[in-house]
């Protein structure tokens, strides 16, 4: 352990991709794709994992040229540093924001859907607390609590895929094209963006014990997102057609209130924990690569201490938005619109430059060396 | 000092993790009134109904309540009201305690109620709170919501979540009421393509002679029990055809409707049929539907063909006219056709007094077809509604015999009267 100080496994790693990414089936992010694709919802995340695999892949290559150097420092090295500075401040700006209408929205869930009377205030407070003591904590901690805790919580939610296939009718599912091929990917395109967490996971690339860990976590973390949120969307259309699913605020949230297991009515209960546990990890890795970023702009090493600041940061701008969960769903359909190009344009782009810089040859060199 | 650190480091991690079980939302369970039935009436001024709760006490049945309670089991009160969200508060102008939706498991709604337009809206109040769970039930009464919950008085369970829970989940394996809950309601307003069955009940019972009903063809309050029980009575079911009622069928027809219907779970029921032997008898048959029903869908010259396939496990528990199916081979081949000719009678009879009745189908039959298409675009074009009643829909019932009764072998009846 002593000799891989501040670096993580493959193992960790893709626990961390599958939490942060993973999450996201419980939010709003399937009403947001149910909007479009309807009942093939499902499809639409299959085609999203196929598309999101040429940035990656690009990335990656990238990435390989430059084993040691983080997603920021990268940039610099390509753009230069004036351009480069710009446009990790425009993916820092990305960045927050979504970190900030992503709180904002989980503690819409546990204010609407648990703790009714409890202030969003105290309940945002609390919630940011954890993370940023999470985050401050260091990547190797959330990434050994992370590993510690996935079987625990993917059990868990399988469970209630289980419970909720078995008391659903699979043949919500058709037409099976939905409102038509057009719509599945236009839904897609609009919507990739959910997997442009890859895009910031590469802030921490030279965390990873070796390159070939990265390159092969990254991928496998991928196919197992893709996945899961895939069966999600199969669950939910399963359990309430796709009229209905379409209209529910958070599909995961309803579907736990209204599953039973067995003789057990009120389950919510048992599964609530393990969902809230899931987002400690992913806001405190969010906070983490946030500073990560800023501290990179700023070139400050002791990039921990950006925490409190970013935290009181995204806590006043999320308590910020009268009726919050209109206003944040809206928000979060327009940032994942903004995203999914730059998602998809940006890799490709500095594949492009390290490519003509030729960069990939010293790399050939130093293999062959 | 060391240790000390981690023991402050843990003790802040307990705080944080303690104070997420929120003492906002702290309440002690003698805090709460639980409302276990919420009872929906009409009320003459537009816009207001009348909301009746049916609230259980906690300490009634709990074992270790020590000395118990002299309480009765449960509470109701009555009021008039906006919805049944703000009423919530008005309650607590009778009733002590903060008025709870997290336990209710049924949602009655008199038949005067469902039966206006004005329904659905005021429903849609229950996807709306906080509380109130999809898997709710909803009954719809013959008489005032108020007046059932008052005038059910079951003599053996008291308790009103057991009664419910017991009462519905036996009903629904039994087949006499439908297996459908508040979910499936707003499902299939929704997507409008098929008809909702709500549960049927009422504690009223029909004057008339006692022997009307024959066999499951009745709806609740049609029979009359002897005896001293005063629990309302589950049978039939209530339709609803874009979210209103629009009308009613009975035990049986909830039955047949049940069987031709691929998203219920229907448990083993006992019923009669007519004995092919002997005309004056009925036969009683445990029937159960081993495996799904399949669809075959097709279009002919614009007009919909539907093939049904039933397939039943029928054990027969009775031989009035003492046939002896044991030794008999031909008989048993006879009794097989005569049951599948009544089948297949009843399933299609069934199906062309929705059609021409309801203009719609009541077992969610759109769902099987669905597959035929391959765009909703195409399927809403089809319009499922508009088309059903034009439909053409053979049914085949695939009839297996199971066990004939515990002693298969009965006496000749010669020989008995010898």
């Amino acid at each position: 352990m002593k000799q891989n100080k501040g670096k993580i496994g493959i193992k960790e790693y893709i626990a961390i991709i599958a939490l942060t990414v993973g999450t996201k089936l419980s939010d709003d992010t399937p009403s947001i794709i149910f909007e479009n694709a309807r009942n093939a919802g499902w499809i639409a995340v299959l085609l999203m994992g196929a598309m999101a695999i040429i940035p990656i892949i690009l990335l990656i290559k990238v990435f390989s040229a430059h084993p040691d150097k983080n997603l920021h420092e990268v940039i610099i090295h390509l753009f230069g540093r004036f351009f480069g500075n710009i446009l990790s401040i425009a993916l820092l700006l990305a960045g927050v924001a979504s970190v900030t209408v992503d709180t904002g929205t989980y503690v819409d869930i546990i204010g609407t859907m648990y703790f009714t009377k409890t202030p969003t205030s105290i309940i945002y407070m609390v919630l940011m607390l954890v993370c940023a003591y999470g985050a401050k904590r260091g990547i190797e901690q959330i990434a050994s609590v992370a590993w510690v805790l996935i079987p625990y919580l993917k059990i868990t939610l399988f469970i209630a895929f289980l419970v909720s296939f078995n008391s659903g009718h699979f043949d919500f599912i058709f037409p099976i094209w939905g409102e038509g091929k057009m719509e599945i990917v236009k839904s897609s395109i609009k919507n990739v963006s959910i997997f442009s967490d890859f895009l910031f996971i590469g802030l921490i690339a030279p965390l990873v014990v070796s390159f070939k860990d990265f390159k092969k976590g990254t991928i496998i973390g991928l196919f197992i997102v893709v996945f899961e949120i895939s069966l999600a969307l199969i669950s939910y259309v399963m359990l309430f057609d796709y009229t209905t699913a379409e209209l529910l605020n958070y599909p995961f949230h309803e579907t736990i209130r209204y599953i039973e297991i067995g003789f057990l009515p009120n389950v919510e209960t048992l599964f609530f924990p393990f969902w809230l546990v899931a987002t400690f990890i992913r806001f405190s890795f969010y906070l983490y690569l946030s500073a990560i970023l800023l501290g990179g702009i700023l070139k400050i090493e002791e990039f921990e201490y950006l925490i409190p600041l970013i935290t009181i940061i995204i806590l006043l701008l999320g308590l910020a938005p009268d009726s919050p969960s209109i206003y944040l769903y809206i928000m979060r359909q327009k940032l994942l619109m903004l995203l999914s190009p730059a998602f998809l344009c940006l890799p490709p782009l500095m594949w492009l430059i390290a490519k003509i810089r030729g960069d990939f040859k010293n790399e050939a060199v130093q293999e062959s060396s | 000092m060391r240790q000390y650190k981690n023991l402050v480091k843990v003790l802040i991690l307990v705080c944080i993790v303690l104070s997420m079980a929120g003492c906002w939302d702290k309440t002690e369970l003698d805090e709460k009134a639980y409302v276990i039935g919420l009872g929906l009436d009409t009320h003459e001024k537009a816009g207001k109904i009348k909301v009746t709760y049916l609230i259980a006490n906690p300490e009634v049945g709990s074992q270790q309540s020590g000395g118990g309670t002299n309480e009765p089991p449960q509470e109701i009160v009555t009021f008039v009201a906006n919805d049944f969200i703000s009423s919530r508060n008005t309650a607590n102008t009778v009733i002590s305690k903060e008025i709870s939706y997290d336990l209710l498991s049924v949602i009655i709604v008199s038949e005067e109620l469902a039966r206006k337009p004005d329904f659905v809206r005021v429903m849609y109040s229950a996807a709306k709170d906080r509380e109130i769970k999809r898997s709710a039930e909803l009954i719809v009464t013959k008489e005032k919501a108020e007046k059932f919950i008052t005038d059910n008085k079951p003599t053996l369970e008291t308790r009103p979540h057991k009664f419910f829970e017991v009462k519905i989940g036996r009903g629904k394996e039994t087949g006499m009421i439908p297996d459908t809950d508040l979910n499936d309601f707003f499902q299939v307003s929704e997507s409008d393509s098929d008809l909702f069955l709500g549960i049927y009940a009422t504690t009223e019972t029909e004057e008339g002679d006692e022997g009307a009903a024959s066999d499951d063809d009745f709806m609740a309050g049609e029979i009359h029990f002897g005896g001293k029980e005063k629990a309302a009575q589950f049978a039939g079911a209530a339709v609803f055809k874009e979210g209103m009622m629009i009308g009613k069928i009975t035990g049986e027809e909830t039955r047949i409707s049940s069987l031709l219907d691929n998203t219920w779970e229907l448990q083993d029921f006992i019923t009669a049929f007519q004995d092919p032997f002997d005309g004056q008898y009925r036969i009683s048959a445990r029937l159960a539907k081993p495996r799904k029903n399949t669809y075959q869908f097709k279009q002919q010259s614009g007009r919909p063909v539907i093939d049904i396939k039933v397939p039943m496990y029928i054990e027969i528990l009775s031989d009035p006219s003492l046939v002896n199916f044991s030794k008999n081979e031909e008989k048993i081949v006879e009794l097989k056709k005569s049951l599948t000719t009544s089948m297949e009678e009843h399933l299609t009879q069934y199906i062309k007094y929705t059609q021409e009745e309801f203009k719609g189908d009541t077992f969610h039959l759109s769902i099987p077809i669905r597959k035929n298409f391959a765009t909703l675009k195409e399927f809403r074009e089809f319009d499922w509604m508009k088309s059903y009643p034009d439909a053409e829909i053979n049914v085949s019932v695939d009839i297996r015999f199971g066990e004939f009764g515990r002693q298969t072998k009965l006496p000749s009846l010669q020989e008995l009267r010898d």
